[in-house]
C-alpha cells in the first residue's frame, strides 16, 4: 500500500515538475527546525519558510500559465485589482487542481502552511523590538509593471510561434508598448533601420507607484500624533531659498544652521508641552557620542589654534614697530641737525652785531652788556651740545680741544673706568641681536672645516 | 482547509497596520561592503553610535546579490537596512530600504567628513533621540517624500528604544539643495537669556519648571556631514521595478572618464600637430629619411659642379 502510494506521488510529481524529494528533504529539515525551537533556541527562521512555500509554488505556476488557457484570462481580467487577492486566488486555483489530483499533496501543503502561520504568531507574541511587515508575495518581479511584463512575455511566446506560419503579422502589432530594440532589430532590414530613431529611455518618476509606496510604510506625523513619536519638524519655507550660491560655503551652512534652529525651537515646545524630558540635568552623566579623548583633541586643537594667531599678531605687531623705529630715529635726527643749523646762524647773527655795535661805539652800555650775557649763554650751550659725545676733560682750559684730539678720544675713549668695559655682562649676552640663524646654518663666514678622520688628523698634524 | 488558510493569513494581515499606527518601532541593519576605506567605515561608526536601534553587522561580502541582505535583515529582526557600497575604493553608495516591501533607495555619498576629523566642539548624549529637522522641498515631490519617510524611520530612534537615553539634545538637519540631500548633525545648546554667566544651580531650576520664554537655544556642530544624490528608487526590497530615477545623476566613474578624456584630447592635438610638422618638412625635403626634393637644372649644386 505504502509503496504504492510513493509511487503514484513520485509520478505525479514528475508530472507537476516538483522533484519530490527535495520537498521531503524540506519538510525534514522544518521538523529539525521545529524541535530545536522547542528546545529554547531562537532561531529565527521565517525568512526560509517562506521562501521555500514561493518556490513550491512557482514551478507550479508556470506550468499552470502554460498549458491553461483559462487561467490567463482569469488573470487578466484581475490585472486591476489587488495583489493580495491575485495571489490568493492563485492559491485558490492551485488548491483546487491539487484537490483534482492528489488529496495527500494538498494536505501535506495545507500543514506547512498552517506551520507558517503558527510561526508568525509566534514572533509577534516574542519580546523583540520590531514587528516586521507581513512579505508581500510577488511573482518573481515588482508589483506594479509586472502584470502587463508578464502579459507581453505571453504574447511574446505565442508571437514566437505564429512567426513560423506568417512573418507579416509582427508588424501589425504596433500597439505593443514596450518592444526591445534588439527584438526590432532583428527583424528589419538595414534599409530600415537606419530610418529608425535610436530609443531614449524617458524619465522614470512613477508618482502613483511612489505614493503607493509611501501609504505602505508611512508613519503617522500629523498634528494628532504625540511629537514625541517622531520628533520631525519640517522648516516653514524651503531652505533653498536663503541660499544664493550653493558654492558659498558660509551662506550654505547657515541656511542649514537656521533650518536646524528652527526646528530645535518648534521641537523643544512641543515636546516640553507633551511633557517630554527634554534639558539634561547637569547631574545626569552617561556615555557622550564623542568620547573624552576626542574631545581632549578637539580642545588642543582650538587653543594650538588660538595660540597660533596670537603669535601671528604678535609678529606683525613687531614688525610694524620696527618699521616705525626706523622712521622715528630719521625723524629725530633730521629734527636735530636742523635745531643745530638755527643755532648756529642765531651765533653768527649775534657775532655780526657785536662786532658792529663795538666797532661803533666803544663805550659799552648796560644794554650791549646784557646782550653780551646772551650771546655768552647761546655759545655755552651751543659748546655743552657739541662736547657731549667727547667728555671734557676736567681743570683743563675752556673751549673745546684740539680735532685731532676730538676724534681720538671718541675712537679710543675718554676719561671713565677702563677696566672690564668690553667684557660681557648679563645684558650683553642675552642680546641676540646680533645672531642670525641663516648665518649659523650655512656654517660662519669661512665655514669651518669638517672635522677629518683620526688617522688622517694624525698624519695632517705631523708628530708630536 | 483553503479557506482557513485564507482566513488566518487575513486576519494577521489587517492586524498589522493598526498597530504599527499606534507605536513606532523601527530596528536598521547598518552594515558596508567589502572595499571601504577607513573614511566610509568611520561615517559608518559615527552613525552607528546615533542610532541606538541599529545592529550593525561585518562587512557583507556579496555586491551583486544585494537582495541577500533582505535575508540577512530578517534574520537580526531588522525591518531596515542601512548599506554603505563601496565602488573602486573610492565611490560610496548607500541603500537605505525597507525590508520585506520595500521601497529602497540608493544614494551616491559625497563630500564626506567624519566626525573625527571635522574637530567640532559639539558632543552629544550617545543614544539620545534626535530631533529631525526636513527641508521644505522634501513635501515637494512624492519621491522626496519617500526619501523622507524612510529617513524618519532609519535615522530617528524610535520612542523608547532599547539603548536611547531620555533626554533630547541633537538635531539632524536634513536639507535638499541643487538636487541633493545635505545633512548636518548639531547640538541643542540652552542657555538663559537674563543671566548669561550665572551658576549652575541657578541655571538648572527654570529648567525643571518647564517653558520659560527665556531660555535661548544655539546649536553646536557636532558632525559627521556628507551629502547624499539619490540615484534610484526600487519598488521591492533590494529588487522590483524602478519606479525613480534621477536623470541629473552623473555618475562618477563618467566624470572621470570625462576629465581623463579632455587630458587625452590636448595631448593628441599636440601629437597630431607634431606629425603633421614632420609631414611638412619631409614634403619640402628638408629630412634625412624623407624624400630628396628633385633637383633642379639651376640649382646651385649643379651649376657649379
Amino acid at each position: 500500500m505504502a509503496k504504492a502510494k510513493g509511487r503514484l506521488l513520485a509520478s505525479l510529481a514528475v508530472e507537476k515538475g516538483v522533484d519530490y524529494k527535495k520537498v521531503v528533504e524540506k519538510r525534514k529539515q522544518k521538523e529539525s527546525r521545529r524541535e530545536k525551537r522547542k528546545a529554547g533556541i531562537a532561531v529565527d527562521e521565517k525568512p526560509q519558510p517562506a521562501k521555500k512555500q514561493k518556490k513550491e509554488q512557482k514551478p507550479a505556476e508556470s506550468e499552470e500559465s502554460e498549458d491553461s488557457e483559462d487561467y490567463e484570462d482569469v488573470e487578466d481580467g484581475e490585472e486591476d485589482s489587488e495583489d493580495e487577492e491575485d495571489d490568493y486566488d492563485m492559491a485558490e486555483l492551485l488548491d483546487r487542481e491539487a484537490v483534482e489530483s492528489d488529496e495527500e499533496e494538498d494536505e501535506d501543503d495545507e500543514d506547512e502552511r498552517i506551520d507558517l502561520s503558527k510561526f508568525e504568531h509566534d514572533e509577534s507574541s516574542s519580546d523583540s523590538e520590531v514587528e516586521m511587515e507581513e512579505k508581500i508575495e510577488r511573482p518573481k518581479k515588482g508589483k506594479q509593471s509586472d502584470t502587463p511584463q508578464l502579459k507581453s512575455a505571453l504574447k511574446k511566446t505565442k508571437k514566437a510561434d505564429l512567426q513560423e506560419s506568417d512573418s507579416d503579422e509582427e508588424e501589425e502589432d504596433e500597439e505593443e508598448e514596450d518592444i526591445d530594440m534588439e527584438d526590432i532589430d532583428d527583424e528589419l532590414d538595414d534599409e530600415e533601420r537606419e530610418d529608425l530613431v535610436p530609443y531614449v529611455r524617458t524619465t522614470i518618476n512613477n508618482h502613483t507607484a511612489l505614493l503607493a509606496a509611501l501609504n505602505r510604510i508611512g508613519m503617522p506625523t500629523g498634528p494628532g500624533v504625540p511629537f514625541a513619536t517622531h520628533q520631525s519638524v519640517i522648516s516653514s519655507k524651503p531652505t533653498t531659498e536663503s541660499i544664493p550660491d550653493i558654492q558659498d560655503d558660509l551662506q550654505r551652512e547657515l541656511a542649514f544652521y537656521a533650518q536646524a534652529l528652527e526646528a530645535a525651537q518648534i521641537g523643544r515646545s512641543a515636546l516640553l508641552k507633551e511633557g517630554v524630558p527634554f534639558t539634561r540635568p547637569n547631574d545626569y552623566f552617561a556615555e557622550m557620542v564623542k568620547s573624552d579623548g576626542q574631545m581632549e583633541k578637539v580642545k588642543a586643537k582650538l587653543v594650538e589654534e588660538a595660540t597660533n594667531k596670537k603669535a601671528a599678531a604678535e609678529a606683525r605687531k613687531q614688525r610694524d614697530l620696527k618699521k616705525f623705529g626706523k622712521q622715528v630715529q630719521v625723524a629725530k635726527e633730521q629734527e636735530r641737525a636742523k635745531a643745530k643749523r638755527e643755532t648756529l646762524e642765531k651765533i653768527k647773527t649775534l657775532k655780526k652785531k657785536r662786532a658792529e655795535g663795538s666797532a661803533s661805539a666803544l663805550g659799552a652800555t648796560e644794554a650791549d652788556d646784557l646782550f653780551d650775557v646772551a650771546v655768552d649763554n647761546e655759545i655755552k650751550a651751543h659748546d655743552k651740545r657739541t662736547a657731549s659725545a667727547g667728555k671734557k676733560r676736567p681743570g683743563a682750559p675752556s673751549g673745546a680741544p684740539n680735532a685731532k684730539r676730538q676724534k681720538k678720544d671718541a675712537k679710543y675713549g675718554f676719561g671713565g673706568k677702563k677696566r672690564h668695559a668690553k667684557s660681557g655682562d648679563a645684558v650683553s649676552s642675552g642680546d641676540l641681536s646680533g645672531f642670525s640663524v641663516k648665518r649659523m646654518k650655512s656654517g660662519g663666514k669661512g665655514g669651518a672645516k669638517p672635522r677629518l678622520g683620526k688617522s688622517r688628523r694624525n698624519a695632517g698634524g705631523g708628530k708630536r | 482547509m483553503a479557506a482557513v488558510y485564507k482566513s488566518l493569513s487575513k486576519g494577521s494581515g489587517s492586524d498589522l497596520p493598526k498597530e504599527r499606527a499606534t507605536k513606532n518601532k523601527q530596528r536598521v541593519l547598518i552594515l558596508s561592503s567589502r572595499g571601504v576605506t577607513y573614511r566610509h567605515r568611520h561615517l559608518l561608526n559615527d552613525l552607528a553610535s546615533m542610532m541606538p536601534h541599529c545592529k550593525k553587522d561585518a562587512k557583507f561580502d556579496a555586491k551583486s546579490k544585494l537582495y541577500q541582505l533582505c535575508e540577512l535583515a530578517d534574520l537580526y529582526n531588522c525591518n531596515n537596512v542601512l548599506f554603505f557600497e563601496a565602488r573602486k575604493g573610492k565611490d560610496l553608495y548607500v541603500w537605505l530600504s525597507k525590508v520585506p516591501n520595500g521601497p529602497t533607495v540608493k544614494f551616491h555619498l559625497q563630500n564626506l567628513h567624519t566626525m573625527e576629523e571635522l574637530h567640532f566642539t559639539g558632543n552629544c548624549l550617545k543614544g539620545s533621540r534626535p530631533l529631525l529637522s526636513f527641508d521644505a522641498t522634501f513635501e515637494t515631490e512624492p519621491h522626496l517624500k519617500l526619501i523622507k519617510e524612510l529617513f524618519l524611520h532609519t535615522f530617528g530612534v524610535p520612542q523608547g528604544a532599547r539603548k536611547s537615553k531620555p533626554f533630547i539634545d541633537h538635531v539632524m538637519g536634513f536639507t535638499v539643495a541643487d538636487g541633493k540631500i545635505w545633512i548636518r548633525n548639531y547640538q541643542i545648546n540652552e542657555t538663559e537669556k537674563t543671566g548669561k554667566e550665572g551658576d549652575d544651580a541657578d541655571k538648572s531650576k527654570p529648567k525643571h519648571k518647564g517653558p520659560k520664554g527665556d531660555t535661548e537655544i544655539n546649536l553646536v556642530e557636532i558632525g559627521p556631514r556628507f551629502v547624499l544624490t539619490p540615484i534610484i528608487i526600487q519598488e521591492g526590497s533590494f529588487g522590483g521595478p524602478i519606479i525613480y530615477e534621477n536623470r541629473q545623476f552623473v555618475s562618477p566613474n563618467q566624470v572621470r572618464s570625462e576629465l581623463r578624456r579632455t587630458k587625452a584630447s590636448r595631448h593628441n592635438a599636440r601629437a597630431e600637430k607634431q606629425v603633421e610638422r614632420l609631414a611638412k618638412k619631409g614634403d619640402l625635403g628638408l629630412r634625412t629619411s624623407g624624400p630628396r626634393k628633385a633637383t633642379d637644372e639651376l640649382d646651385t649644386r649643379k651649376v657649379f659642379a
